[in-house]
Formats: C-alpha cells, sequence, structure tokens
C-alpha cells in the first residue's frame, strides 16, 4: 500500500489575505503558474501560425421532427478531412479559408446531412437531421461512425443513450438512469437497490449531479432504491469521472450532467408509461411553431395505494404510506437568430408517513425532496463566440417530525442555492475552442435541527442558526490541436468560499461542551478557503484507430455529506466548509489507451488512476443527531484522507444489431481518520477489488428488443464484532477494524424483453382502392422484464444475534444475512404520439 | 433514537413491497486477544461492587459452562478513596445463601437461577471505610494474569426527582391498566448533568411471577442536561425488559407498560461524563447489532487497559404504586 505523499494545498484565510497579499499569490499560484503560462505561450504561438480567419459557419444541429437541440452531433469537413461537434445546446462553429468545403452532418440514429458550400462569407447553417424511422435506413445510419473515442482528449466520459436504456430491464420496470451508470467501469454502487453511486473511490457527496445546470443535492427516491430523474424527461446524460473539465467544479470527483428534454416545437405529442408501482406521463408541444416549445413530465408511485389493502386496519401502524412523485417541466423560446431562453424546473417529494392508529402510539411524517429551477439565455454574439448565462434555484429539504402522547419533536435539515453562471464559448479557429466564465452560488444550510416539546414545556434547543456562505470560481480553458496528432485540452479554475454570517459560533470548554457562545453579524466573513483547480488532459493519436490520452486534475469542494447511516439516507446532512471544516481535495492522475476495432464497431480502452483525497469527514464514531443541537455544527466531525487507484476496462459494441458494452474494474479504496479505527487506515464501504459488468442489448426486429445485465462485484466491506462480553446482563459485541470482513459477493441477472406494436401501417384509399404504408401516429409498448433471473440472495446487510435464554442456559449466537430482492418479474406498458 | 425509527420505518417499507429475506450464515471471524472487562459500581452508604469477566469470541458456543468460565477470580482488587487503597474480598456465589444470591443478582443483572447454577466469583468489601460518599473520588486498580487495569470515578451528589407518578398510556380507549412511568425534573441551573434512569417492579402479582430480578434500565434514559438545563420537565419512560427475559409480559401487548398494581422502585443516577459516555454507548452497542443504517459503535468505557465501566452513582431513590 503506497501512502500518499504530503502534497501542498493551498487553501487560506482571510486574515493572511489581508496583511500578505504577494506571499499568498506567490504561494497560490507559483507552482502552476509557470506551467502554465509555458503552455499557454506555446498554444498562443501556433494559434498565431495558423490564424488567417477568414470566414465561421455556425448555427444549429436539430431533430427535424421535434426540433430538439442534438448534442454531440458531429460535422464532418471533407475537404480538410476534420469535423467538429454540437455542444449541450446543439451550436456549432468552424472558421475556414475560403473556398468550396462538404460539411457531413451525423449522429447516431439519423439520416446523414450532407451539403457542399462556397464559403466566401460568415455563414449560419441551422441543419434539421432527419430521424430515420425503418429499419433499413436505420442500420445504413448507424454504419456511418463518429470517431469519437479515439479523436477527443475526453478521458472517463461517456454519454449515455437514454432511448436505449428504455429496453434494459429495470429494477420493478421502473427506467433509472443511474443504476445504468453503476454498470460503468469505475462506478460502484452500494449495495443492493441502491441508486447512489461512488466514482473512482470518491464519496457520494463528491459527484456534481447537475439537471439542466442546476445542483442536485439529493438523487434518490425511497431510501435509494429509485433515482429522481424520470428517464421520459432527460434527453442526454454525461458522466465524467476524471479529467474533468475547468467549467466544471464544486465537486471532487465527478460530473453527472443531465440535460432534459425541451419539447417538441413541430407538433403535440405525449408519452408515457403504467408500470407496476408507478405512472407517467409526458406532454410536449409548441408554444409557438419552430420558435418555442415545453414539456412537462410527471411520475407517482402508487405503493401506498397497492400496500393499503395488504396491511391490516387492526394494525398498529394501519393508516401509514409511502410514496414519491416527480414533476419535470420546460418551456425554451427562440426570440430570434441569436438568442434562445429555457425555463427549466424539477419538484420532487418523497412523503412517508407512519401512523399509529391508536392512542399512544407514535406517529411520523417523513418528507423531504429536491426542487431546481434554471433559467437559461443563450446569445450568440458572433458567429465565433457563444454564450449561456444561466440562474438556478435549488432547494433540499429532509424533515422528519413525529409525536407520541404528550411528546413532539421535529428533525430537519436541507440546503439552498442560488446561483448565476456565466459561460462563454469561442471558437476562433478549425480545431480550436476556448470556454471561459464564472459562476456565484449563495448557498443556505440547515445543517440539522432538532426541536423537542413535553406538554408546555419546550426543551432548551437552541434554534439552530442556519449556515451562509458564498462559493465563486471563474475558469478558462482551452482546446487545442498543437499537432496533427497532439490535442490538449487545458483548464485553470480559481474557487473562493466564504462561510458568512449570521453565525453563532459556540466556544466550547475543556470538556468539549459550549461553555460560551459568540455572535458573528450577518454577511461578516467567518472563514474563506480558495485555491487553484489545474486541469489539464491530452490525447496522442497513434494511428487511425488508437490514441494514448492522459490527464490531471485537481478539485476543491467546499460541501460535504455527513452520514450517520451507511446507505445513502435522506438523514445525511450537508455540512458547508468552516472554521474547523477544510474544503475537500481531489488530485487525480490518469492515463489510458484507447482503440477501435473491427472498423468501429466496437470501442476498447483500457485506464489506470491515482487519486488523493485530503480534508474528508466523518461523524465521530457513535455520533447520533440529537447530540449536534446546542452546540457547533462540526462539532461532531471528524477529519481524515483517502486514496484510490485502480484500472478499468471498457468494450463497447456501439453498431449492429446487438449492442452493448463489457466493463471490469479492479481497484482499491482506503480511507485514513486518526480518530477512527484506532488511525488504521481501513478500505471505505464502496471499496470493491473486482467489479464487473455486462450490459446487452439485442434488436431481432422493429418490434422485439431484447436487453440483459450481468453485474458482478467483491463482497461489500463491512464491520463486525469479534468479541462478546457481559455488562447488566447484557451481551455486549466488541467490533474490530473498521470495514474488516467482506459480505459474499453480488452478482445478478436481470433480463428484458420488450414488444413494439407494428411502426407502419397500411391504408387503403377506398376510392382507388390503392393501399399505401403510412407510419403509425401511436406507438406503444410492452417490457416485461425480470430482476435477478436466478434468484441470487445477495446480502444486503449482515447482523448477528442470539436465540434462547441466558436463564435456560440454551442461547445461540447467530449471523444473519438480510437480502432485499428476490426474483422480481415486472411488466410495464408504454405509449407515445 | 428518531434515527432508528427512521431506519426500521425504510425497512419495514422495503420488507412490505419487496418481501425482503434473511437467512442464517456462517461468518468466519479471526481471533482476537482475549481482553478483561470491569464492571463496578459504588453508590454512596454501599460498599464497592465489582465484577471481573474475560471476553470471548462472538460465535463461541454459550452455556452455563462457558459463561461461568469468563468470571475471573484470583484478582488483586483494589479502590483507593484518597486514604490509600484498600483491597476488595472476593465472594463466590457457591458460598451464598439464597438471599445473599439474590443480592448479587440485583447488583450483577445476572439470574439468581444463573448463579446458582454456577460458581462465580465477585469483589466486594464490607469495610465501612470504602463505602461511597457523594462528592468523592474512587480509584480502582486491579492485578490479574499479569495485567493490570485502572480506573477512577467520582460519585455525583445526587439530583432528586420532584415527583413520581404513574399515567395510564390509553392504547386502547378502554384500557384502564397500562401506562408509564412519569417523573418531573428540575434540573440544576449549571451545565454538565448526566443521568440514568433505572426501575425495578418490587410487586409481586398474584402467581408471584412479575417482580424484575432487579433494577432495569431502559434503553434510551441515559441522558443529560443540554436541552433541558435549569428547566423542569416531565419525562416518561416505558418499562425495561430484563436481559433475555421470555416472560410473557414482556412478548405480548404488555410488553414496554407498567401495569396498575404495580409498585415501582426507582433509582434515578447522577453519573459523571465518561460514564454517561460509557452507558449511552453501551445502550447503542447492545441495541444495535450491526445493521447497516448504523455504524458500529464499541462500548467506551473508563478502563485504563481493558473494556468495561468503573462507575460512581449518585442515586436518588424513590417509589411509584400505580394506581
Amino acid at each position: 500500500m503506497r501512502y500518499p505523499k504530503k502534497r501542498t494545498v493551498f487553501f487560506k484565510d482571510e486574515r493572511r489575505e489581508q496583511c500578505m497579499p504577494h506571499l499568498y499569490f506567490r504561494a497560490a499560484f507559483g507552482p502552476y503558474m509557470r506551467t502554465f503560462l509555458l503552455i499557454w505561450a506555446l498554444i498562443a504561438a501556433f494559434n498565431g501560425l495558423r490564424a488567417q480567419t477568414p470566414s465561421t459557419v455556425s448555427g444549429y444541429v436539430n431533430d427535424s421532427t421535434s426540433g430538439e437541440a442534438l448534442i454531440g452531433a458531429s460535422i464532418f469537413i471533407k475537404e480538410i478531412g476534420k469535423g467538429i461537434s454540437t455542444n449541450t445546446y446543439g451550436y456549432w462553429s468552424v472558421t475556414l479559408p475560403n473556398g468550396r468545403y462538404t460539411f457531413t452532418v451525423r449522429y447516431i440514429g439519423y439520416a446523414t446531412f450532407e451539403r457542399t458550400i462556397d464559403l466566401r462569407a460568415n455563414l449560419k447553417l441551422d441543419i434539421d437531421l432527419r430521424p430515420s424511422v425503418t429499419e433499413m435506413k436505420q442500420v445504413e445510419v448507424v454504419k456511418e461512425k463518429r470517431k469519437s473515442n479515439t479523436e477527443s482528449t475526453d478521458m472517463g466520459r461517456i454519454d449515455v443513450d437514454v432511448q436505449k436504456l428504455q429496453t434494459l430491464p429495470a429494477l420493478l420496470g421502473e427506467v433509472d438512469i443511474l443504476k445504468t451508470i453503476q454498470y460503468l467501469p469505475g462506478v460502484k454502487s452500494n449495495g443492493e437497490g441502491n441508486s447512489g453511486f461512488y466514482v473512482r473511490g470518491g464519496g457520494p457527496d463528491q459527484n456534481l449531479i447537475l439537471l439542466d445546470e442546476a445542483t442536485v443535492y439529493n438523487a434518490s427516491h425511497l431510501f435509494g432504491f429509485f433515482s429522481v430523474f424520470n428517464a421520459d424527461a432527460v434527453k442526454n446524460l454525461e458522466l465524467i469521472k476524471g479529467g474533468m473539465p475547468a467549467n466544471y467544479g464544486g465537486r471532487a470527483s465527478s460530473v453527472l450532467d443531465i440535460t432534459m428534454k425541451e419539447g417538441n416545437d413541430r407538433g403535440f405529442h405525449g408519452r408515457g408509461g403504467i408500470g407496476l408501482i408507478a405512472s407517467r406521463l409526458t406532454l410536449e408541444g409548441p408554444i409557438v411553431k419552430e420558435r418555442g416549445s415545453f414539456i412537462v413530465s410527471g411520475r407517482r408511485t402508487y405503493v401506498d395505494v397497492l400496500a393499503k389493502p395488504l396491511i391490516n386496519p387492526e394494525s398498529t401502524f394501519a393508516g401509514s404510506g409511502y410514496y414519491f412523485y416527480d414533476l419535470n417541466a420546460k418551456a425554451n423560446y427562440r426570440l430570434g437568430p441569436k438568442d434562445r431562453v429555457y425555463l427549466s424546473g424539477y419538484f420532487g417529494r418523497d412523503v412517508f408517513d407512519l401512523k399509529g392508529s391508536l392512542a399512544g402510539s407514535p406517529s411520523f411524517r417523513i418528507p423531504w425532496g429536491n426542487a431546481t429551477v434554471s433559467t437559461r439565455w443563450n446569445h450568440v454574439f458572433g458567429p465565433k463566440l457563444f454564450m449561456n448565462a444561466t440562474a438556478v434555484f435549488s432547494d433540499y429539504r429532509f424533515s422528519f417530525s413525529g409525536g407520541q402522547d404528550q411528546f413532539a419533536f421535529k428533525l430537519s435539515s436541507g440546503i439552498k442555492d442560488i446561483g448565476l453562471k456565466v459561460d462563454l464559448t469561442q471558437y476562433p479557429a478549425l480545431r480550436h475552442q476556448l470556454k471561459y466564465g464564472m459562476q456565484y452560488t449563495r448557498h443556505i444550510y440547515t445543517p440539522s435541527t432538532v426541536e423537542v416539546e413535553s406538554g408546555d414545556t419546550d426543551f432548551d434547543i437552541d434554534t439552530p442558526s442556519k449556515l451562509h456562505a458564498h462559493e465563486a470560481a471563474v475558469y478558462a480553458l482551452d482546446e487545442y490541436d498543437i499537432t496533427e496528432d497532439l490535442r490538449v485540452n487545458v483548464g485553470l479554475r480559481f474557487s473562493w468560499f466564504a462561510h458568512i454570517g449570521p453565525f453563532h459560533e459556540y466556544l466550547l470548554g475543556t470538556d468539549g461542551r459550549p461553555d460560551g457562545a459568540v455572535d458573528h453579524g450577518a454577511g461578516k466573513i467567518v472563514k474563506t478557503y480558495s485555491g487553484l483547480e489545474p486541469r489539464l488532459s491530452a490525447r496522442y493519436r497513434i494511428d487511425e484507430n488508437s490514441s494514448l490520452k492522459a490527464s490531471f486534475n485537481r478539485n476543491m469542494q467546499y460541501v460535504h455529506l455527513a452520514s450517520y447511516s451507511s446507505v445513502g439516507l435522506p438523514t445525511d446532512v450537508w455540512i458547508p466548509s468552516g472554521q474547523n471544516v477544510k474544503p475537500q481535495i481531489a488530485m487525480q492522475y490518469a492515463t489510458g489507451y484507447f482503440r477501435d476495432l473491427a472498423d468501429h464497431t466496437y470501442e476498447a480502452s483500457v485506464e489506470v488512476y491515482y487519486k488523493d483525497l485530503f480534508n474528508q469527514i466523518e461523524f465521530a464514531e457513535g455520533a447520533t443527531p440529537d447530540e449536534g443541537a446546542n452546540t457547533n455544527y462540526d462539532a461532531m466531525l471528524v477529519f481524515g484522507k483517502g486514496w484510490s487507484y485502480g484500472a478499468e476496462f471498457f468494450l463497447k459494441r456501439r453498431l449492429g444489431k446487438i449492442t452493448g458494452w463489457a466493463g471490469y474494474t479492479w481497484s482499491r479504496t482506503m480511507r485514513l481518520f486518526p480518530d477512527v479505527n484506532h488511525g488504521r487506515a481501513f478500505p471505505s464501504r464502496w471499496d470493491r477489488r473486482h467489479d464487473g459488468s455486462l450490459v446487452v442489448s439485442y434488436e431481432l426486429n422493429p418490434r422485439w428488443t431484447f436487453g440483459g445485465t450481468f453485474v458482478y462485484s467483491t463482497g461489500q466491506a463491512t464491520t463486525l464484532p469479534v468479541q462478546r462480553y457481559w455488562i447488566e446482563g447484557r451481551l455486549v459485541s466488541q467490533f474490530s477494524e473498521r470495514n474488516g470482513f467482506r459480505m459474499a459477493p453480488y452478482h445478478r441477472l436481470d433480463l428484458a424483453a420488450t414488444l413494439k406494436n407494428k411502426p407502419e401501417k397500411t391504408i387503403t384509399d377506398k376510392t382507388t382502392g390503392e393501399t399505401r404504408i403510412v407510419k403509425r401516429r401511436y406507438r406503444s409498448s410492452w417490457t416485461l422484464a425480470v430482476y435477478n433471473v436466478y434468484n441470487r440472495a445477495n446480502p444486503y446487510f449482515y447482523y448477528f444475534t442470539t436465540e434462547g435464554s441466558t436463564s435456560t442456559g440454551d442461547l445461540r449466537p447467530q449471523a444473519k444475512q438480510v437480502s432485499l430482492f428476490s426474483i422480481l418479474p415486472s411488466l410495464t406498458w408504454n405509449f407515445e404520439f | 433514537m428518531e434515527l432508528r425509527i427512521l431506519n426500521l420505518a425504510g425497512l419495514a417499507v422495503c420488507a412490505v413491497i419487496f418481501g425482503a429475506c434473511e437467512k442464517d450464515i456462517d461468518v468466519d471471524l479471526p481471533d482476537a486477544p482475549e481482553q478483561f472487562v470491569v464492571e463496578g459500581t459504588i453508590e454512596p452508604g454501599l460498599p464497592p461492587f465489582v465484577i471481573l469477566t474475560r471476553t470471548q469470541g462472538w460465535f463461541e458456543p454459550l452455556s452455563p459452562t462457558s459463561l461461568a468460565g469468563i468470571f475471573v477470580g484470583g484478582a488483586t482488587v483494589t479502590v483507593d478513596n484518597g486514604d490509600g487503597p484498600i483491597a476488595l474480598d472476593q465472594v463466590c456465589t457457591g458460598s451464598l445463601t439464597p438471599e445473599q444470591l439474590v443480592l448479587v443478582s440485583e447488583l450483577t443483572g445476572l439470574d439468581p437461577a444463573l448463579l446458582h447454577a454456577v460458581d462465580l466469583c465477585v469483589y466486594a468489601s464490607a469495610n465501612t471505610a470504602l463505602f461511597g460518599e457523594a462528592g468523592r473520588t474512587y480509584t480502582l486498580r486491579v492485578q490479574v494474569e499479569g495485567h493490570e487495569l485502572s480506573a477512577s470515578t467520582t460519585i455525583p451528589h445526587p439530583v432528586p426527582l420532584d415527583s413520581v407518578w404513574f399515567k395510564l398510556a390509553q392504547v386502547r380507549p378502554d384500557d384502564d391498566s397500562l401506562g408509564f412511568a412519569w417523573c418531573r425534573l428540575t434540573d440544576p441551573d449549571t451545565t454538565g448533568n448526566n443521568y440514568r434512569w433505572m426501575a425495578r417492579r418490587i410487586s409481586h402479582r398474584s402467581d408471584g411471577s412479575a417482580e424484575d430480578p432487579f433494577y432495569i434500565s431502559p434503553f434510551g434514559t441515559t441522558f443529560d442536561d443540554r436541552f433541558i438545563n435549569g428547566l423542569s420537565v416531565d419525562l416518561n419512560t416505558v418499562r425495561g425488559r430484563a436481559p433475555f427475559s421470555n416472560k410473557p409480559e414482556d412478548e405480548n401487548e404488555e410488553a414496554g407498560f407498567f401495569k396498575t398494581g404495580d409498585t415501582i422502585a426507582v433509582k434515578f443516577l447522577s453519573i459523571g461524563r465518561s460514564e454517561y459516555e460509557f452507558y449511552k454507548s453501551y445502550e447503542e452497542n447492545v441495541s444495535s447489532s450491526g445493521d447497516i443504517f448504523s455504524t458500529p459503535v464499541n462500548a467506551r468505557g473508563n478502563i485504563h487497559g481493558g473494556l468495561g465501566i468503573w462507575a460512581g452513582l449518585g442515586v436518588y431513590a424513590d417509589t411509584i404504586y400505580c394506581e
């Protein structure tokens, strides 16, 4: 085991900055700045040599039937043998010397567009791609290739085709995009049924989950079994697990960037589904034809309705119920050729009611959920400069209220963000892209508050101050082809965070309990941190089909998630950096070999990475939420570090009737906390030595599609007692090493079959008797899925118990395994029109 | 407590929906070095009382013989009240009368039947110089099989309860027998008070079977004055269940309730901070057996060189007649 070397960590406190700005500047910028200036100079030099910039072609690529922007469509210019791809908004721009060029625009599942243009002046070229409908055309189209895998500088970056997910088996028929990304190498799940994901040894809080650029803080429903993302409303999903570009920040490990559909601006359409536990409905249509559109998508579970008859009305908890719902809505409008605005929102809630039907029995109500709103404005300043400005609002809240007899209590926590973001993309020349921008977020945290009352007596629990903070960042990145074969993406991000008042700081006495307090006034800075986050990735093309890539990134994260449990419950608390809680810092080094095989039918890659994580937090051993009241929000935390390394193997079949991938990861993830496990390093819960998955989709004909997934991973690390002793006649367990045991390995096979109605129907003209084939307007499909086909009892957790009694002398110690999901068939009916 | 309820609720929901199942498994635990465990208390007006045991492997078979084997005799145990160490005497149950066995059972929390079945040794003293005094500090030293264990504790001044009473819980509107024990506590105006509630039914039912063999502290009744400093509050507690009890009233709808006709002896303990930390973590440890919803917690004792607790208890005693 290699122990991570101590590295210089750059953050500052305010006082130091005030008295020694120049020293601070040198300390913070010095080591990286020289390298960056050098690289920048090199790029500028090349840029100068090549700058001829006569004319620019730019525009949007859209779906011709719905007007949806196509993200990542490739625009290839035959004459120079090079191409570019569209951005998140479907925009592209390329600058070429005047001349005659053939533009070929390709996107999987769409007919290819080709046009020859005699370029003499700047030109706006909006392209509508026609989706291929029939099987024949589809085969034709998929033969068109994108060479993105070996071409781009992207490492550990994966796009997931949301359409394809519908044909893969899903737990209880609920298509779940977060579960699907767990099948990718380098991404781990946290046990049975959980949507939480862990990227290259990072914790669940280290994933930046963006829904239309708004941060989603808790992406799961029902204690983690389902994700909050309704696949019907999602257009595109991109996961970045390494080599994070500088435009993303605020999280240490990964980015999951989810783009909602925009809605069809040509005609009114709908889709939906009826499943075992939930139903969905999505409606979309134009606001003004080809100028603006909307989409509204809703989903609600009816487990509560289904379970009610099963609960005995005489039982203590009759009347209890659980449900969740989601609502996604989005509208966009083109103000003119240069301006487009978007408004998108998400609202979801889980509500769990536990009603004691009898007097004296306890009752609880536990609602939690996210709300996000983002407003965006795309503006094209000129053909070479694209701007997106975003205002975001995000609110996650959890509350737990209950009562018994004359007692009432309430536990609540949450986080609220209001932010502003401006991102500019500049296309100075072909194969040269600059991005720069700034972000600002105002955070308001409710770390964890408890209110208790008994009859008329209010317990003396201070109304805990909400915690306030500013977070800001500026960044610039430059993606550039230095030579024909060497492309670099170099970026630098500077982030700054301030914990500000009002803040009621408890002063702790020698016994660690508060014996005084200081109040920091509203807006007064309590503590600041800042730092530089260099990002670098490079691709070297070995030949047409293979390339080598390498990346380095340093990420700072100013928010932490502290968890009392190990399964990602909504009781987990978001905690800002502050006087004692330093920002999380991640440094990741990765390199990989990428290769296209069999005439681009297959993509293969091998990546290795090493990641250091600093300033990790955990609750102290044995801490419970009530201990967090009447003291500082960070009083129960302990601090440590972590590291992870691994190798990831990925083989993907992109084209043909059978598509899918196989992934395998070998990795190790460790944590080291001086106050946990006697200061000895221990494996994190999501440490898995071996982790493999196989995902296959087979399209037999236009009506039948089959899907299958298989996963295998090393057993989860867990802590078990090794010894026992007796106190007051009760058996006390003495635990050994933290996470020192492995549960049985996890493996599972899921299968699904989807039957669609015929895509076309024959119409006979009554007058002429002629028959013709037309496309059906109403499409529907049935998906039969079987989860855990061979009924493997995968361990969810182990616990130890005893049977018998000491008084009879026949007490038997016993270990038990709890498993969640046995074989579970499900049937879902989907429709669209 | 709240968290645990949420967790259980979550599990219950999942179990209903998905039919969670469980099965017995074999787990191969490594050998861990044996450790000595102290369970010692000292109260005002009573002699110190120390039980010395050793740890066992978690899966070692349990029988009266193996239980007897964990009690460690032959140790040198001394208590120092500041005037110099005084050795405790070893008392073995084999030499005790049935009445004395009942007394030992009360002190150890071990079933009298078990004590009768096996011969085990504890440490106490009849020396009145060692009888507990509130406000005094007592240092314990144990020398056993080449190991030395030590701890020190102070008996806090007890905080009296204003009143104690029984109130019907009205689980069903027409129920007129089941209820909880209540007390009114006025917490002193200085922070740092830690409490533990213990209760014992000393009445006999008609069949003479219901009496609690010893004082029982229900889970969740070790608390401090963090939220109630200087306040007068009414607190209720459930009836604690004796360890491994299989009595009918612990398994039917009466579980957790006191009943009209019960006479409850209450011991309301004032304890020091490290004692509080021990009992709190002990409760956590005993009530969760390593499930996924809680992080495993070892009981955080105050014994140097071993496990367990040496606790000075400031005792306020009262009696509730359930009517």
